[in-house]
């Protein structure tokens, strides 16, 4: 079997259709509520109901199960963990890629993937409302706030992918002279510290995030009304949390790995250097 | 716990988290936290079974931490940040493709008879990158690649060759659209485009100062940069001259006629009809444009037939074609900037799909080129867009305890001369830019900063010109974009010089990189201190 470069058509598609079906199961939110999490208050029951009934793509489709969910809502609720299975054994890593990461990675190198279709998915949305405004003078009240929803999501998911990665901005002059045993310490210091404030930023909003922007499910307050608000936030605390995790795998998968000189000549990599050289002819 | 305490305690601690090697995003996100515990609950830090007692622990879920989690949010929701990876997009799209190297050709083909012809061309070319994204980077990597073998073989001074490729190339995070400027807006609030517009005068000033350097130093001494052989299908000087004007009328008619046409589409449409309320006139929309423009394409018609003539302006056009892609882009990012069409983000956007429409041209998009670039994007996306969550945290705790109130206070108290304080500023800036990444600087220390530049006497500020209350932040943003410009090239970390070395030849060593910059650093300083001076000659364009 030929070598696997990645960017195949597998890793465009599996990723796509997991962030497809994350959307619905997104947008669809208050059906999820609804049946999973009911509000005791029958206002506030109502209050979602009737946003769900606003916002609902498939409407006059009767719920399973006596819920609210109707069977498109159940699909993708349950395609989303067999997507993500298959994805995750589809990732072919990039030359560019941290080299031989553990099992436990290819959820974060599936998750970058995602994010990497979310990217071009953004872009492209964003030229489709630049050409209906100013071409065509008909612009959509949904576009704008749509790459920013998506924006909050390619943000926050870049940052778990740049932590398997080991590419965020570190500076390495005292690190790289202590011998290998300072450098563990180093590393446990920065794990725990990092889990510490993973803690504290959960244990100081959990409630506000999950009980109050997620459980009612705040809007943006706009004309096409994304609830940005409702999914960035709780977001926000499980990608930490998530950082928090690949930083402890990390430091395990590291505890043994030789010590490499970070002489900051890995400010550009091998593979960025022959596609450039490509492009200008040199050889 | 009092601010003062603070803000030793916060200083050491993260003096220390970057010297164990802490990611520099997360370890701001860390201190954060410590800020708040210090503001509300430092028995915790003493006493930490007292857990649960204070006021940031009795409330579980909620309580003055939930603002972390608040700052982070509004930091996902602002609309400007999204340019930041569609200039990344851009710029990875650029660097795989094959526009700077003919690009290069075309420059080089109209200067090659001229001393130091090439370290020109290079300027140039940086010049016009910088123009089309904000990055640096895969800049001196393609200048290293294109330009160096190229001065090399042609006997220049190796330092000159250097110096050039590296300041020239550093000027990307300088010249609008500038990344640095977008994270320097983001956090101060300051007006992203008035920035780009106070940028535009400094950028190219510094570009000069670059190109009269490398004037000067090679007609001082011609054996820095001999002449290139005469080929025998060269034009001699005058015809040069002929090809180049006609090429020059080609593009300019070019331009005009797509101008005229819009301005057709734009009567067709209805839309540069004045009587509209808040109507704002579309630059060159107007058909009271038209005599200008139909103007410029009879001059053109006029060059190109009577004087150029036919064949000389064909041949120019082939050798000059190059360049037309570059100026295109251009055209579509600063224009949609400035032409009142889209904002900051869209124009980003519709510079990478530019460079993508170029690259499918000459054949050379596919699959492949997309996927690669989607990569490198997420890859510096998540490096950058962290840090700003982290320093967003840790700026938003910080304020919460007063902190820059504190510290403007404290050197107001000093009763420094203004211009001391600034000098000293400055200097912090420099050393800090030796070590430290652009991004750290912006978001750690220019809130800080920033508010003590607001409160110097104003009229203390520089020696020349007045500058108005309302223009400081634009013209720190400047000042400081200026500084991060010797940051790129200042031992022992400018990365500019790591960036050269990937693709130097192996003979060349850092130490040699960093002794070619010396003369540069040193016109960066005086383009630097021009700013110091005559601060309103940011304001010239507002």
């Amino acid at each position: 079997m030929a070598k696997q470069v990645s960017g195949g058509l597998r890793e465009w598609v599996i990723p796509f259709a997991f962030a497809f079906c994350a959307g619905w199961v997104i947008w669809h939110g208050p059906a999820y509520i609804l049946d999973f999490f009911p509000h005791e208050n029958p206002s506030m029951t109502a209050q979602i109901t009737e946003l769900h009934e606003r916002k609902d793509v498939s409407p006059n489709m009767s719920g399973l199960f006596g819920g609210i969910m109707d069977i498109f809502d159940w699909a993708a609720l349950l395609a989303l963990p067999v997507i993500g299975y298959f994805g995750m054994r589809s990732v072919v890593y990039a030359q560019m890629e941290y080299p031989n990461p553990p099992r436990i990675d290819l959820f974060a190198l599936f998750i970058g993937r995602v994010a990497m279709i979310l990217i071009i998915s953004m872009t492209l949305i964003m030229l489709y409302e630049v050409f209906l405004r100013y071409v065509i003078e008909a612009p959509t009240l949904w576009a704008n706030e749509l790459t920013l929803w998506i924006a909050g999501y390619v943000f926050l998911l870049s940052g778990f992918y740049a932590m398997q990665q080991r590419c965020h901005i570190r500076i390495f002059i005292i690190y790289d002279l202590l011998p290998k045993f300072g450098r563990r310490i180093c590393d446990t210091i920065s794990v725990v510290l990092l889990c510490l404030f993973a803690f504290f930023l959960v244990f100081g909003s959990y409630n506000q995030v999950f009980g109050i922007k997620f459980h009612r499910w705040e809007m943006f307050g706009t004309a096409f009304d994304p609830p940005i608000p409702a999914t960035i936030q709780p977001m926000i605390l499980i990608v930490v949390c998530l950082v928090a995790l690949q930083s402890v795998v990390n430091l395990i998968a590291d505890w043994n790995k030789e010590p490499v000189e970070h002489d900051e000549g890995d400010l550009i990599d091998e593979e960025e250097l022959e596609a450039i050289k490509k492009s200008v002819g040199a050889d | 716990m009092d601010v003062g305490v603070i803000s030793i305690v916060l200083v050491f601690s993260l003096l220390f988290l970057l010297a164990i090697g802490m990611p520099l995003g997360l370890a701001s996100a860390v201190l954060a936290a410590l800020v708040m515990i210090m503001k509300f609950e430092p028995t915790l830090l003493t006493d930490p079974m007292s857990f649960g007692t204070g006021i940031l622990t009795s409330n579980p879920g909620t309580g003055p931490l939930y603002l972390l989690t608040q700052k982070i949010f509004d930091l996902m929701t602002e609309y400007v940040l999204i340019s930041v990876p569609l200039f990344i997009f851009m710029a990875a799209l650029l660097e795989r493709s094959g526009i700077a190297k003919q690009m290069y050709d075309s420059l080089d083909f109209w200067l090659s008879r001229v001393r130091g012809g090439v370290a020109i061309v290079t300027s140039i070319m940086a010049v016009l990158m910088a123009a089309m994204s904000g990055i640096i980077g895969g800049e001196v990597v393609l200048l290293g690649l294109i330009a160096l073998p190229q001065m090399l073989r042609l006997g220049y001074n190796q330092n000159l060759a250097i110096g050039t490729i590296c300041a020239s190339g550093s000027l990307g995070t300088m010249i609008p659209p500038s990344i640095v400027l977008i994270i320097y807006g983001l956090i101060t609030e300051t007006s992203i485009k008035a920035l780009f517009t106070g940028a535009f005068i400094p950028g190219f000033m510094l570009a000069s100062f670059i190109i009269i350097y490398i004037v000067v130093r090679t007609q001082l001494d011609p054996s820095q940069a001999p002449l290139p052989e005469p080929k025998p299908d060269d034009p001699q000087g005058g015809e040069k001259w002929l090809m180049f004007a006609g090429f020059v009328s080609v593009v300019a008619g070019a331009s005009s006629v797509i101008l005229v046409a819009r301005v057709g589409l734009l009567t067709v449409l209805g839309r540069n009809d004045p009587s509209v309320d808040k109507f704002e006139p579309p630059f060159l929309g107007m058909v009271g444009d038209l005599p200008l423009l139909l103007g410029i394409i009879a001059a053109s018609a006029a060059v190109i037939f009577l004087v150029a003539g036919r064949e000389r302006t064909t041949v120019g056009w082939q050798r000059g074609k190059g360049l037309v892609p570059p100026l295109a882009v251009i055209g579509i990012v600063l224009g949609s900037i400035y032409g009142g069409v889209t904002g900051i983000t869209e124009a980003a956007g519709m510079g990478a799909l530019a460079v993508f429409c170029i690259a499918l041209f000459r054949g050379e998009a596919s699959v492949d080129l997309l996927w690669v670039s989607m990569m490198r994007t997420l890859r510096s996306t998540g490096t950058i867009i962290w840090v700003t969550i982290g320093a967003a945290a840790l700026a938003g705790a910080y304020t919460l305890a007063g902190g820059p109130t504190y510290i403007a206070q404290l050197i107001i108290g000093a009763e420094m001369p203004t211009m001391l304080v600034i000098l000293t500023m400055m200097l912090i800036l420099l050393f800090m830019g030796a070590f430290m990444d652009w991004v750290g600087i912006v978001l750690l220390i220019i809130p800080v900063f920033l508010p003590i530049v607001q409160r110097l006497p104003i009229e203390e500020i520089g020696f020349i010109g007045q500058l108005s209350p309302h223009h400081v932040a634009i013209w720190f943003g400047v000042l400081f974009c200026m500084n991060m410009q010797v940051s790129f090239l200042s031992p022992p970390f400018g990365p500019a010089a790591f960036y050269l070395k990937s693709v130097a030849p192996p003979h060349i060593s850092l130490t040699d990189i960093f002794r070619g910059f010396l003369p540069f650093i040193g016109v960066q300083l005086l383009a630097l201190s021009v700013l110091l001076l005559w601060p309103s000659i940011v304001t010239l364009l507002l």
